[in-house]
């Protein structure tokens, strides 16, 4: 497995949307004062009041004395002013009456503490409500050392009311005088004791004394509370601080009578919540009419809350969004599927739905990167073979056979001797020459003409689907013979017009000079033949490989100016460009976010787009987005107009393959003068619809073909008597793919075609192919689930 | 859950090219990822050619398919 827990949780921590907001954090009782207001926000006042009931350990105290530091780290502060948390608390229990919060069950444990100052009172109230036995001795009256440093309190229902919660918690009170013999006493009777540092100053040690982070001064005896002092010795009450002392000496009894660490787990600091503020307008706030906020008032002065949150990578990511999570869900999805042992890996379809773009690393502050994690989950799955055979196979065939033999190219520059080295040499890339034959020509015979030293020329894929897929090995196996063929060219200087092939080649090749076409473009005077416009202004769009090749960017900006057009940034562009659903073979393993991908970008596009990448130029084209690519500008199509290059769709996938090896030949018979063969293939006509079909389901007229091609060469076909239309299957792969057709003469009309991974005894000729895991082995027999 | 095992040709009145017998439904076993299930497809009873009815493969085949990738 890729990753173990440990490796799970630093995964994790770098993605703070579960980290509480600022002010809960600064909470000395971690009150979630965002759910607090959302139900105030909603005027749901009983559950508001749950909220405040279940943290706070004196309710009507705590809301009427503290401080609240929740307000001083509010992101409303400098837009509006804070939220009025501590008078909505107010407004809150004023309306509702306490919730019933069910005892726990007695502990055996009996603790002491001395003086009921505010954090001695915190401190009774959290022990008595989680069952232990609790005595508390005070100096004279009760409340009376609260009443003088809290005068607010003074014949306060808030006070009476949660004293007699204390006495109903069975808090025994008991009048003594706060001195050293009494800790003695206590020390000798009690499981441990607390002592208040303001109600018992004069035997409390000074805070300096004990341990910052557990407040235990010796033995069983912690001390908190301390009140601060003025310049002139007066007493400064801090409530937060001082309630928050007696909870955490609280804990620390608690691990005393239980006899475990008092330092283990505690403490954590969660990281920092991220809270975007871009688009939150200023709302000032709220002032109640009378004293204390009507109901009407407080939902919306709490309605003024944002709602601290961090999203700011799902914000802006379509795949992140389709998942309903956000990355730490994500990593942990990630690891339970690697660690499942018996049943279904449910994360699949998660991890094979990323784009590996980049664009969230590139946007969360603590840079969390999906790509690395579905990178790796991938890698795994393919290494334990788990990856399901459907997800990435289309796209591998495709590269492939992008780097076989009817497609694949290696040409030295026909201008130098033989066995000369070339000092540059051209690598296109096999979507580009898919889908762009001739003008892949044009640039290069425009590098040829205007570089000196020679440019060899390699039509072949870079490999970067298999990296995409999770197949490292066969990356690399790649690699090494890119890596040979470098080589044997004496190391040129490598020209890729692909972003996608830059990045894989920069991995295969580290030693080789890499430069983009764009940027070669540059240094050179200009082709002749491109578009001269005046002031078109074109929404640039950014391959999601090339967010960080500064040259990439500012390349593709001149040469668009170059064209006399203007280049507009979209709101997300250069290092912040989302995909367009091509990368990490997202357009394979889950079509439907692919083409949502598309279809977002397109939408954040006003003007005409300027792609220069061929597949986010086809893909938002296939969305109706009008979509030029850079070479449309520099080296136009004679028989298209701009609108027209603008809104023509990206050729199919069978087209791509078809391009490719139709390129190949023309390199051939026009460099090298080889006359080379079309392969034969069946005329066949395929109704438009029917097209989309197959493109939708993976289906290539290559693969038709030679269905048909066998079923006629044999005769094994079945006929329908009422149409006479026949229907024929072949597994070349696999895959078992059936057409029906009709003939015609020598013309086959298809009607339709559809494919299957199970394996049919007697159909596709097959039930017998061998091959991948899962074709081979123990088949034990089950009913379809 | 077990799956309706008998799968009849979804139109058509279908007969095999070679041996221009009509179609019988056959029961025989389908194979995918180590699993095998019983089925009832239409098949030549002279040659043994099948039909993956279109239904079937773009259904309850497609379904169990990505099922079984995912175990």
């Amino acid at each position: 497995m890729t990753f173990d827990q440990a490796r799970l949780h630093e995964i994790e921590a770098r993605c703070t949307q579960e980290s509480p907001p600022g002010c809960q954090g600064v909470c000395p009782f971690q009150l979630d004062v965002r759910a607090f207001l959302a139900a105030m926000t909603e005027g749901r006042l009983v559950p508001a009041r749950r909220i405040l009931d279940r943290a706070l350990p004196l309710p009507g105290i705590m809301a009427a004395v503290c401080d609240h530091p929740c307000e001083g780290v509010c992101p409303r502060k400098g837009l509006g002013g804070s939220v009025a948390v501590n008078k909505l608390e107010q407004a809150c229990l004023a309306a509702t009456s306490p919730t019933r919060i069910p005892p726990q069950p007695r502990k055996k444990f009996s603790l002491a503490v001395m003086g009921a100052g505010l954090a001695g009172l915190v401190a009774a109230a959290d022990l008595a409500r989680k069952g232990y036995s609790i005595t508390l001795f005070h100096n004279g009256e009760p409340a009376s050392l609260l009443c003088s440093r809290f005068p607010v309190l003074a014949d306060s229902g808030a006070l009476r009311a949660d004293m007699e919660a204390l006495v109903a918690l069975e808090v025994a009170f008991a009048e003594a005088r706060l001195d050293a013999p009494l800790i003695s006493r206590c020390v000798q009777t009690f499981d441990a004791l607390l002592l208040d540092a303001d109600a018992a100053s004069e035997p409390a040690p000074p805070p300096d004394d004990v341990d910052a982070a557990t407040l235990l001064w010796h033995d069983t005896v912690c001390c908190a509370g301390w009140p601060s002092l003025n310049a002139a010795g007066r007493v400064i009450p801090e409530a937060s601080r001082q309630a928050g002392e007696g909870r955490r000496a609280a804990q620390t009894l608690e691990r005393i009578v239980g006899k475990v660490s008092l330092t283990a787990e505690r403490d954590k600091k969660p990281g920092v919540l991220h809270v975007p503020l871009e688009g939150v307008s200023p709302v000032p706030r709220l002032e109640a009419e009378a004293e204390g906020y009507t109901p009407d008032e407080a939902a919306r002065e709490a309605g003024r809350c944002i709602q601290c949150q961090c999203l700011i990578c799902v914000k802006e990511c379509v795949f992140l969004q389709k998942h309903k999570g956000y990355p730490r869900t994500y990593a942990r999805q990630a690891y339970n599927n690697a660690s499942i042992v018996q049943g279904f890996h449910t994360a699949n379809t998660l991890i094979n739905g990323c784009a590996l773009c980049g664009q969230c690393e590139r946007l969360c502050p603590e840079r969390f990167s999906m790509a690395d994690l579905c990178r790796s989950a991938r890698e795994d799955m393919v290494e334990r073979n788990y990856m399901p055979p459907s997800a990435h196979e289309f796209a591998l065939e495709d590269m492939e056979s992008a780097c076989g033999p009817e497609c694949a190219l290696v040409l030295n520059d026909i201008g130098l001797d033989k066995g000369g080295k070339p000092s540059w040499l051209f690598f296109p890339g096999c979507q580009l020459t898919a889908s762009r034959g001739e003008q892949t020509l044009e640039l290069y015979e425009h590098l040829r003409s205007n570089l000196s030293g020679g440019v060899a020329l390699t039509l072949s894929c870079c490999g970067i689907p298999a990296q995409w897929a999770g197949r490292r090995a066969d990356f690399d196996r790649h690699a090494a013979e890119l890596l040979r063929q470098w080589e044997n060219f004496g190391r040129p200087t490598l020209i890729a017009a692909c972003a996608s092939c830059l990045k894989a080649l920069r991995s295969a090749l580290p030693e080789a000079g890499l430069v983009s076409a764009w940027e070669i473009l540059t240094t050179l005077s200009l082709p002749p033949g491109r578009r001269h416009y005046d002031a078109f202004a074109l929404s640039i769009h950014d391959p999601c490989a090339a967010r960080f090749d500064a040259a990439w960017l500012k390349s593709v900006r001149a040469l668009v100016r170059a064209c006399g057009a203007t280049p507009e940034e979209p709101r997300l562009t250069g290092e912040t460009t989302p995909c367009c659903g091509y990368g990490g073979l997202v357009f394979c393993a889950a079509p439907d976010v692919a083409a949502e991908m598309s279809a977002a970008r397109a939408a954040d596009l006003p003007h005409t787009a300027l792609a220069s990448c061929i597949m986010c130029r086809d893909r938002l084209a296939n969305q109706d987005k009008a979509c030029l690519h850079l070479l449309d500008l520099l080296f136009p199509r004679p028989s298209m107009s701009d609108t027209q290059a603008a809104a023509a769709r990206g050729p199919s996938f069978s087209t791509r393959r078809a391009g490719r090896a139709a390129l190949r030949r023309r390199v051939l018979r026009e460099y090298l003068g080889r006359q080379t063969l079309e392969r034969p293939a069946e005329r066949l006509t395929v109704p438009p619809q029917t097209l989309t079909r197959l493109e939708e389901r993976h289906i290539l007229l290559e693969d038709v073909e030679s269905v048909v091609a066998q079923a006629e060469r044999g005769g094994r076909y079945f006929e329908n008597l009422q149409n006479g239309r026949r229907l024929a299957s072949s597994r070349p792969r696999h895959v078992t793919f059936w057409v029906e057709y009709s003939r015609d003469g020598e013309t086959v009309m298809v009607h339709d075609a559809w494919m299957h991974r199970m394996i049919v005894p007697g159909a596709g000729d097959a039930g017998t192919t061998p091959g991948g895991r899962h074709e081979t082995g123990q088949t034990p027999r089950e009913n379809m689930p | 859950m077990s799956m309706a095992p008998d799968y009849p040709p979804d139109s058509g009145q279908w007969v095999c090219g070679v041996c221009r017998r009509p179609l019988e439904q056959i029961k025989m076993q389908i194979f995918y990822l180590n699993s095998a299930f019983d089925v009832s497809l239409p098949s030549c009873p002279q040659c043994g050619l099948t039909m993956t009815p279109k239904s079937l493969a773009e259904g309850k085949m497609l379904e169990v398919e990505a099922l079984l990738e995912d175990k």
